[in-house]
């Protein structure tokens, strides 16, 4: 079943940046001269990468907030990170910097995240409820001010700002491949780094101190990691939602196998989750291409029912 | 070295202080909510405080393998969050990170058949039953193996045959070097012998000798009679 998946995954990998909305044929491709090789390496390759790195670093952000949070219904958006880094884009295209908007993302992504370790930092002892309701109040604050955004800007702005917070995989180049692939590489690696730590929380908080761990330090500093990852991703993507929620729930129905050796596995198919959301959003024959957190939406909720459903009824 | 509490006030206790002695044992005894458990974590440093000190070491402010095999707590219930890990699993995680596997004087296969529950190894924690769990949670304190741990009501849910074996590990002072053991299990408490700690109203009431504090007259005093010494064993009166 697991190889079978695999397999399947890859086929689906290898062939995603081939459909779309123009055909490709082979023969031309090879031409480095020709529209479709241009079309082919500066927007379908990029996209599909796009895809598969940020769905990785959403579904990873989820498995990790799971963990910590010790709730199942945690997202890499729990904390409001989602939420500041769309405020700030609606900030940036209102203020007329719509070319400096992904910075603009980020430093709201960030900004949320030094907001809530401020506020820890004022609690006595590590809290996690209290810091998931700190970032659920963030997130309401955050949606009260983009109201603002919305109720002052133009009709043109207001088009843009409902344009991000649907998710979008429009990219073009290598450039931003880069600093994502690099994001991933150091999400995963300070995962890695902390594994032993994470199976512990996977027990409990004291199971965990017990053995010698700083369980604060350990949270926050993964709760820090995932936080700048997921902070980078929607910059270039917008919030695209039920990735980070659905696919470590999905990958430990399938695997059945404790969450510290699924890290590899979470991140792989969040990508390949994406990446076929994207691939199905592009070919519906619809004039113009379907957001893609819709579309992630509408195929994971179903799905994540039915397995809900098939779990507990066994 | 000892560990040691001094003057330690909360909202439940009350200017707690005494000392348990390198490779001594303690009972706790005490009614519901008189502050046991909360004593209990004090000791072991998941609740910050600065009266406490074991071997010199206040445990709350440090961390590492230094402190995990100095002080140990077993909670009362087994406490997993994710839903596939195994026994072998969680046991291993018993083994501190430095300690590599193979070098362990004990391991987990011995310990599992020590405590009768070899043929639940790979079965996941939380489909374990309530004295299963806590089969799970006196292995992992073995294979821990601190200097001193804390037994937070290890009897609750076991059926007799279970209890045989728990008894007979907690009586076996080759096992662990220094042992405190929270119960209400009072014919327990008298026959492993140790030294026994009453807490009642917040403060402690009696620390002394099981043979002092087993005397018939002491008990009538403590529990108004429903507590009988009869035949070498401790009843209760129902």
């Amino acid at each position: 079943m697991k190889k079978v998946t695999l397999l399947f995954a890859l086929i689906l990998l290898v062939i995603a940046p081939f459909f779309g909305q123009i055909d490709l044929p082979l023969s031309s491709l090879l031409d480095s001269d020709s529209m479709e090789h241009k079309v082919f390496f500066d927007i379908r390759l990029p996209r599909v990468l796009l895809a598969f790195l940020v769905g990785g670093i959403l579904a990873l952000g989820g498995l990790i907030f799971q963990t910590l949070f010790r709730n199942p219904m945690s997202t890499p958006f729990t904390l409001g990170v989602a939420s500041g880094a769309t405020l700030f884009t609606a900030i940036a295209i209102v203020l007329g910097f719509y070319t400096l908007s992904p910075l603009f993302a980020f430093g709201g992504a960030m900004m949320t995240v030094i907001i809530l370790f401020i506020v820890a930092s004022r609690f006595n002892a590590y809290d996690s409820t209290s810091l998931l309701l700190v970032g659920i109040a963030l997130s309401f604050f955050y949606a009260a001010a983009l109201m603002v955004m919305f109720y002052i800007s133009s009709l043109q702005e207001s088009y843009e700002i409902m344009r991000f917070t649907m998710g979008s995989l429009d990219i073009v180049g290598f450039e931003n491949i880069l600093i994502l692939a690099v994001t991933s590489l150091f999400l995963l690696m300070v995962i890695f780094k902390y594994r032993y730590e994470l199976k512990l929380l996977l027990t409990s908080y004291e199971f965990a101190y017990l053995k010698g761990i700083d369980v604060k330090k350990t949270n926050y500093i993964l709760l820090f990691a995932v936080s700048v990852a997921v902070g980078v991703a929607v910059s270039f993507t917008g919030p695209i939602g039920f990735v980070g929620l659905i696919i470590p729930h999905i990958l430990k129905t399938i695997y059945k196998q404790s969450a510290d050796k699924l890290i590899l596995p979470i991140f792989f198919y969040g990508g390949v989750f994406l990446v076929t959301s994207d691939l199905i959003a592009r070919n519906l024959g619809t004039a113009s291409d379907i957001p893609i957190g819709v579309l992630t939406s509408f195929l994971g909720a179903p799905f994540f029912i039915y397995l809900l459903i098939k779990r507990k009824s066994s | 070295m000892p560990i040691n509490i001094t003057h330690y006030t909360n909202n439940i206790l009350k200017d707690i202080s005494f000392s348990v002695e390198d490779k001594d044992h303690l009972i706790i005894l005490g009614s519901n909510g008189v502050g046991k458990t909360t004593l209990a974590k004090v000791l072991c440093g998941i609740t910050p405080s600065d009266t406490i000190d074991v071997n010199g070491i206040n445990p709350s402010k440090m961390y590492g393998e230094k402190r995990a095999r100095l002080i140990n707590y077993i909670p009362a219930k087994l406490d997993v969050f994710d839903e596939f890990i195994t026994v072998r699993e969680f046991l291993e995680l018993g083994l501190i990170s430095a300690v590599v596997v193979g070098q362990h004087p004990t391991t987990v296969d011995e310990i599992l058949d020590k405590l009768t529950i070899g043929h639940l190894s790979e079965k996941a924690c939380k489909m374990l039953s309530s004295g299963e769990s806590q089969l799970l949670l006196i292995a992992s304190a073995l294979l821990h193996d601190a200097r001193y741990t804390i037994f937070d009501e290890p009897t609750a849910n076991l059926d007799p045959q279970k209890m045989q074996v728990l008894f007979s590990i907690l009586k076996d002072n080759s096992h662990l070097q220094s042992k405190i053991i929270i119960t209400h299990n009072l014919d327990l408490a008298y026959k492993l012998g140790y030294d026994i700690l009453f807490l009642e109203d917040g403060a402690i009431k009696f620390h002394g000798s099981n043979d002092d504090f087993f005397e018939q007259a002491h008990l009538d005093k403590l529990y108004d009679g429903s507590v009988l010494k009869e035949n070498n064993n401790i009843v209760v009166k129902l």
